[in-house]
């Protein structure tokens, strides 16, 4: 079956300049988004992960800049847009993202209803004020807040942590975009809220027919939302497969740390597993395998060449030179070689 | 096997354990008179020495305040919390104070927005030492400074750097460190985890518990995940508006969880397993489900060191 694609990038650069210095956040990176998926991109802070889809909607800072590469959407290149009526068209109508602190990306000032319903004004043709209200009362209901008609009225500091970021995602919505960006949505939030937030982006990925790029640090939140999953280190995707393949079968020493890392695998009494030292600086020209310094099971060619895409399967590639037919066989951890058996420990 | 195994293995005859930290009926309140919020209702639990003691909650949950409560920071209302045997709550004599200061000592959430911003990392960890200790002198006060620093796998040379210099995970070291230079026997970490990526929060959590190894210190570790709980704690006291609903030893909890809030907490962990992750039926938990009215819950024991906030008809139900 072969999937629609509805955001391509292909090789994309971006750079900041600073203090007279570059900084090279996205090294040369392709990917294709597939209409109606939900795509996770997963990283650690600093890697890129926000960069990149900061570019998708002319909202990188001002010293950042795209000096060559593509990002095709519906037959247009956004890598070329510069004028912001341009992108007015994007944002939000086309694309729309929902931020990690719902503390601070909500008005302090208008009652929520109001900023929903900004947002339904500017983006659908509804029009009348009944009309627009009543269409306000469905998106809260749709992201699950009771009493719609008392909430309305009330402004964001009389809501939990829980309830405004239901109302970001009720804006977002009201832009009625084809793309919602999920920036670490549920980072500052309780792991009980955190999982009835996934389960709700799930719900209205069908309802509205939503492709959802969804941006974590933690391989952990992503198995429930993600179909797919890519790795990023460096300012490049070291690994792009299924969900599954990414956590039954994952290729890159990267994945195999991050994974690793994880908290839930942590057997007491034991140390639990680290990455070593901090990733490459960015000023720095990075050679060969941006991973290698970290590694300890480095091959000695991953300081010398960078690795090219190894394709694992039609879904699944990664850039390690360990998928090299020439290379040694070096297993994966022990730790996370048996992820489909964990629930045991936790009923 | 390591420190946090062995303590396990020690905790099973509770009754000949060192109780280092006693707290009953606590109450807390803010406000007062129609405005009045209780935000701890009567929360009783011993912390045995060298044990890490794990309290578990949403937000707004009174987890955080009841840690605050046993710092001094909030006056309690109501019951009482004993350190050593002694009443350290309300009015207390300066000694003890002064003991408590220093024996109790508290990590923060936030790395970024617990750190003096205008002073420097020297400064920082030593400002509580300087405090109780005013002729100490400065040789004596750049050796333990640098002391703490090597125990948090910081460099010496960070002492003259200020915080903006370091790395979330970087920060949340010297939040540790200024802990531990008062040389504590206790330590109550709330969320030390939270705003720290996932490679760095493995960093900091072995790092604690190397400490606890090396030092023996006792911990109460406050959190809202019960996977990093699994991993760290002995004991768990899972806490729902104010009140203990359920508390137990930690693979007892987890195994045995018969609280419909626990079991909550429980299906809200995320695993890193897509296809049990997308089949999972996540658990929401509804207080109404209780019906309280006619047959008050009371807090009984119903396995061998394991408490639970029911009425005796839940409790026979929930430990089918």
């Amino acid at each position: 079956m072969k999937q629609e694609v509805i955001l391509s990038v292909k090789d994309l650069h971006v750079k900041f300049r600073l203090r007279g210095r570059e900084l090279y956040a996205i090294r040369n990176v392709s990917l294709d988004v597939y209409k109606g998926e939900s795509l996770a991109i997963v990283g650690e802070s600093g890697s890129g992960k926000s960069v990149f889809t900061k570019t998708f909607m002319g909202l990188l800072d001002a010293n950042g800049y795209i000096p060559s590469g593509e990002i095709l959407y519906e037959g247009q290149d956004l890598a070329k847009l510069t004028r912001e009526k341009d992108w007015q068209k994007i944002r939000g109508g086309e694309i729309a993202m929902i931020m990690q602190d719902p503390m601070t990306s909500l008005n302090p000032l208008k009652s929520i209803g109001e900023q929903i319903a900004e947002a339904i004004r500017l983006h659908q043709d509804i029009r009348g004020a009944d009309r627009v209200r009543a269409r306000v009362m469905d998106y809260l209901r749709d992201v699950g807040i009771s009493e719609p008609e008392r909430r309305y009225k009330q402004y964001a500091h009389e809501f939990s942590g829980g309830m405004r970021q239901r109302v970001v995602i009720a804006i977002a919505l009201a832009c009625n975009p084809k793309i919602l960006i999920c920036d670490e949505p549920t980072t500052a939030l309780d792991v009980t809220i955190q999982a009835q937030i996934i389960r709700l982006l799930k719900e209205l990925k069908e309802k509205y027919h939503l492709t959802i790029v969804f941006i974590t640090h933690d391989l952990g939140v992503v198995a429930n939302i993600a179909d797919r999953v890519a790795v990023m280190y460096a300012g490049d995707f070291i690994e792009v497969g299924m969900a599954e393949e990414i956590f039954y079968d994952p290729k890159h020493p990267y994945t195999w740390a991050l994974l690793s890392s994880l908290p839930q695998l942590g057997q007491r009494g034991e140390e639990l597993f680290t990455i070593q030292g901090t990733p490459p600086s960015l000023f720095k020209e990075i050679r060969g395998d941006a991973f290698a310094p970290r590694n300890p099971r480095a091959l000695k060619i991953d300081y010398l060449k960078e690795p090219p895409y190894f394709q694992v399967s039609p879904t699944h590639k990664a850039k390690t030179w360990l998928l090299d037919p020439r290379a040694p066989k070096v297993d994966p951890p022990e730790a996370i070689r048996n992820l489909k058996n964990l629930e045991v420990v936790y009923r | 096997m390591s420190a946090a195994g062995e303590n396990r293995e020690r905790m099973t005859p509770a009754a000949d354990r060192e109780v280092l930290l006693d707290v009953q009926d606590l109450h807390v309140t803010f406000g007062k008179g129609k405005k009045a919020f209780e935000a701890v209702r009567g929360v009783s639990f011993q912390v045995y020495k060298g044990e890490t003691f794990g309290i578990v909650g949403e937000s707004g949950s009174g987890k955080t305040t009841i840690g605050r409560a046993i710092m001094r920071i909030h006056p309690v209302s109501g019951g009482s919390i004993r350190y050593k045997g002694e009443q350290i709550n309300g009015k207390i004599s300066r000694e003890l104070d002064r003991k408590v200061i220093k024996e109790i000592q508290m990590i923060f959430q936030d790395p970024m927005a617990s750190l003096n911003e205008r002073a420097k990392v020297d400064y920082i960890i030593s400002e509580g030492l300087m405090n109780l200790n005013r002729n100490m002198s400065a040789a004596e006060r750049a050796e333990k400074v640098e002391q703490a620093l090597a125990d948090v796998g910081l460099l010496p040379e960070f002492s003259s750097r200020f915080p903006h210099e370091f790395s979330g995970g970087q920060r949340q070291r010297i939040g540790i460190a200024r802990a531990l230079i008062m040389e504590p026997e206790c330590i109550i970490a709330d969320e030390p985890i939270s705003a720290l990526d996932v490679s760095i929060r493995a960093q900091v959590l072995n790092l604690l518990a190397g400490l606890q190894k090396r030092k023996h210190i006792t911990y109460i570790f406050i959190a809202h995940d019960l996977s990093v709980m699994r991993y760290f704690t002995d004991r768990i006291a899972v806490i729902h508006k104010g009140r203990v609903v359920e508390l137990a030893g930690t693979e007892e909890l987890i195994g045995h969880a018969m609280h419909p809030y626990t079991k909550a907490l429980l299906s809200a962990i995320p695993m890193p397993d897509p296809v049990h992750e997308r089949e999972k039926e996540l658990i929401v938990y509804d207080p109404a489900i209780h019906d309280y009215e006619k047959k008050p819950p009371v807090w009984m024991e119903v396995r061998s060191g394991h408490y639970l906030f029911a009425n005796e008809e839940e409790a026979a139900a929930w430990n089918e």
